[in-house]
């Protein structure tokens, strides 16, 4: 927080950067107040950038083929700060290229992308038993562009993906998606129609079904369909017949190397990068932020992936956590162990979403790759700045979009 | 031109291992060991008078057998300069029961294969083979592992993938060795034609019912034998020492290969699985998953081989599934890419 030091002379006042302690608030911490404690940190950003060796920029690989793109919109000046003459020329010899320039991903290695084909490509399936009669005939293209994401006899990806599964279970979340929850969305633009990029989502809820619907959402919006592969937490790993529902249905358990893995594939990837904590929230903490982890960003700067900011309405009101009983949560080794308005007083039926109307809404993609490179993601500093900025972008489209 | 000594040759690995090299122009002599009598395959190779394939029967866990094969004059008159160990992958011959017998031959080779390639001036070069299991497996399905993936050197882990883990660093202390060569090849479950699994701690050994912990099917990772043995043809002429991860394109559930290589697949209580892998031993079956560490049948691995693709120039060169064969039955095949 900027404020003035009295001490300092008339002649020649001085405005130094003094970290203040941020008021309590009656919602809960500040979701701010880390990311104007690190603001000091900006004013070295551009010299711990020029220390660093230079990079040259090499052209970004060539996709395999050709495939409809959607229109991007141009970045944004990331990150916010004034930037005097002087330093521009003193870190401009070094300073890898940013978005005026060309790309700096010269360390970056890929693989070929697995991509869908586009919705021209895929001839229409015909109706495969009473549960596809449900659904209508682009649905069911939608789908049927996602078996070309397998190849071989196994029908399985490497992490247990199948669309075979995913079209049998699909009616369901598209009766949640457009009956139960009622999702609206938009910024579908903003998603990326090849390669890989993250979306960076705020969570809520006892059961990740937030997650389901920007899965269904993107799937159903985006061409050529683009399936988000959601990163779980290592416990939903270790759950009977959960973890084999969700490694079915694309799921992926949070490793570093799965994450760099399913990058390097060019695939759209989703976390929740508030992690457990987001789940823990109680009623007073609706839509404020928790802290953000910064495995993502690494990641992000490593593969040279854009980060979507993702802002989900509804999912912190479908059950509301009155309380939370830490002490049986510990005992019993679940994560939370809520007290809601109708859990534990309805038994398990209590578990149950309320049928909130959802909403979510996709902010620009943020590029921080193409400024920092991948050789950024060694800098704990920067990873951890970058990751207060995209909770800032994903708090203030929460807002926003709150209205 | 290369001239190679392949141990356990007379195992499936081995054999297509020799076979490989037996097509390759640019390996001369081919010395194959093990402990049993010359496969019926191998009838071709050592036909004629100069045969290039000279088999040999050796007890490789043995100090003596193993001394007097490397100061034998077969052995010189080969002019080795490489040694391939394909390991044990079951029980030694006479042992039926292929559960805890035979691990202790299996480290004991390692070793002695090792210490007597040291000592060989001539030996430039040796590649082993090595199983993925050794690495720890954390919950979820499924872990991806590079070569620097913390392996499971839990005191409790079981003795199938002790051995393996012992092996595995017996070869590893000598990776950055200056005069001697060692690349260490980590495959997964290796797959061949005819539904045969190998290296698989939860499918090992003759058809029969398998158990597997209830609510969970692990990914396995799966490789041909015959891109086992492109990879090996490609160790041996990469300019690299060091570890290496090496698998196919294909990844499939437990349950899956379980089928596709005729074995039923039993979900059992995860708390039961000790006691029914005890009970079935005690019994006598050969075909109960007695010794398998209960997390391998829970949690599953894919293995990330872009360091083989960059040093060795490997690619895996077959796909792995179902094919009809002539007498109408599906079978497992590897075809070609």
């Amino acid at each position: 927080m900027k404020t003035t030091v009295p001490s300092a002379p008339a002649d020649a006042p001085v405005e130094v950067l003094v970290p203040v302690p941020a008021t309590p608030s009656v919602l809960g911490s500040d979701p701010f107040a880390e990311a104007e404690e690190i603001d000091p940190f900006l004013e070295r950003l551009d010299a711990l950038i020029a220390a660093r060796a230079p990079v040259r920029p090499a052209p970004r690989p060539a996709a395999p083929r050709a495939i409809r793109t959607q229109p991007r919109p141009a970045a944004r000046e990331t990150p916010e700060r004034p930037e005097t003459a002087a330093h521009d020329e003193a870190t401009a010899s070094t300073r890898p290229a940013g978005r005026a320039g060309e790309p700096n991903l010269a360390r970056i290695h890929r693989r070929r992308w697995t991509t869908t084909p586009t919705l021209d490509e895929v001839e229409l399936p015909a109706p495969d038993g009473w549960l596809d009669r449900l659904l209508g005939d682009d649905e069911r293209q939608r789908l049927a562009a996602l078996t070309h994401l397998v190849e071989g006899e196994a029908r399985y990806d490497r992490y247990g993906f199948s669309p075979r599964i995913v079209k049998r279970a699909f009616p369901l979340f598209y009766a949640l998606y457009r009956l139960y929850f009622r999702v609206r969305s938009q910024g579908h633009e903003n998603l990326p129609a090849e390669g890989p990029a993250i979306l960076a989502a705020n969570h809520g809820g006892v059961f990740p079904f937030d997650g389901a619907m920007v899965v269904t959402d993107s799937l159903l919006n985006t061409d050529p369909p683009r399936l988000p592969r959601a990163i779980v937490d290592r416990w939903a790993g270790s759950l009977p017949w959960v973890n084999i529902f969700f490694a079915r249905v694309g799921q992926v358990i949070g490793t570093r190397e799965n994450f760099a893995d399913l990058l390097d594939d060019g695939n759209v990837v989703l976390v929740f990068p508030e992690g457990i904590d987001a789940i823990r929230k109680t009623i007073t903490q609706r839509y404020r932020l928790q802290r953000f982890r910064v495995g993502f960003v690494e990641q992000a700067l490593r593969a040279g992936a854009p980060i979507v900011p993702v802002a989900i309405i509804g999912s912190d009101d479908q059950a509301p956590i009155l309380y939370d009983l830490k002490p049986l949560a510990r005992r019993l080794g679940l994560p939370v162990a809520p007290i809601t308005p109708t859990f534990p007083w309805l038994g398990p039926l209590g578990l149950l979403p309320y049928p909130v109307s959802y909403r979510i809404v996709y902010g620009e993609p943020l590029r921080y790759h193409e400024r920092f490179g991948p050789e950024g993601a060694d800098d704990a500093r920067l990873v951890r700045y970058i990751a207060n900025q995209v909770r800032r972008d994903v708090q203030h489209l929460v807002d926003r979009s709150r209205r | 031109m290369s001239n190679v000594l392949v141990t356990h040759a007379d195992e499936p690995i081995g054999r297509r291992v020799v076979k490989a090299l037996f097509h390759d122009p640019d390996i001369g002599r081919i010395l194959a060991t093990g402990d049993g009598p010359p496969p019926r395959s191998f009838d071709r190779f050592l036909a004629g008078t100069e045969p290039r394939v000279v088999y040999a029967r050796l007890e490789l866990a043995k100090h003596r057998p193993v001394s007097d094969l490397f100061h034998s004059a077969r052995y010189r008159g080969a002019e080795i300069d490489a040694v391939i160990y394909v390991p044990r992958h079951g029980a030694p011959a006479g042992v039926s029961a292929p559960t805890l017998a035979g691990l202790p031959e299996r480290t004991a080779e390692a070793r002695l294969v090792l210490q007597h390639s040291l000592e060989d001036p001539s030996v430039r070069s040796l590649v082993a083979i090595s199983s993925a299991s050794v690495y720890k497996l954390p919950p979820g399905n499924a872990n991806r592992f590079d070569e620097d993936s913390e392996l499971d050197l839990d005191p409790d882990v079981a003795p199938d993938i002790r051995s393996w883990i012992d092996c595995d660093m017996i070869f590893h202390g000598e990776v950055h060795n200056d005069r001697l060569r060692i690349l260490l090849l980590r495959v997964p479950t290796v797959v061949a034609e005819g539904g045969y699994v190998y290296l698989n701690p939860a499918l090992e050994g003759p058809p029969g019912p398998r158990l597997r912990a209830i609510g969970f099917d692990p990914i396995c990772a799966l490789v041909s034998d015959k891109d086992v043995a492109r990879a090996v043809r490609a160790a041996l002429t990469a300019p690299t020492s060091g570890i290496y991860n090496i698998a196919g394109s294909e990844a499939v559930p437990l349950s899956v290969l379980a089928s596709w290589t005729g074995r039923s697949n039993v979900p059992v209580p995860t708390t039961l699985l000790g006691w029914l892998g005890a009970g079935f031993r005690w019994l006598g079956s050969e075909t109960a998953s007695a010794s398998v560490e209960t997390r391998h049948l829970r949690y599953g691995f894919t293995l990330d081989t872009r360091r083989a693709e960059r040093e060795l120039g490997f690619r895996p060169g077959y796909r792995i599934g179902l094919a009809r064969a002539g007498d109408g039955a599906l079978r497992l095949e590897a075809a070609p890419i």
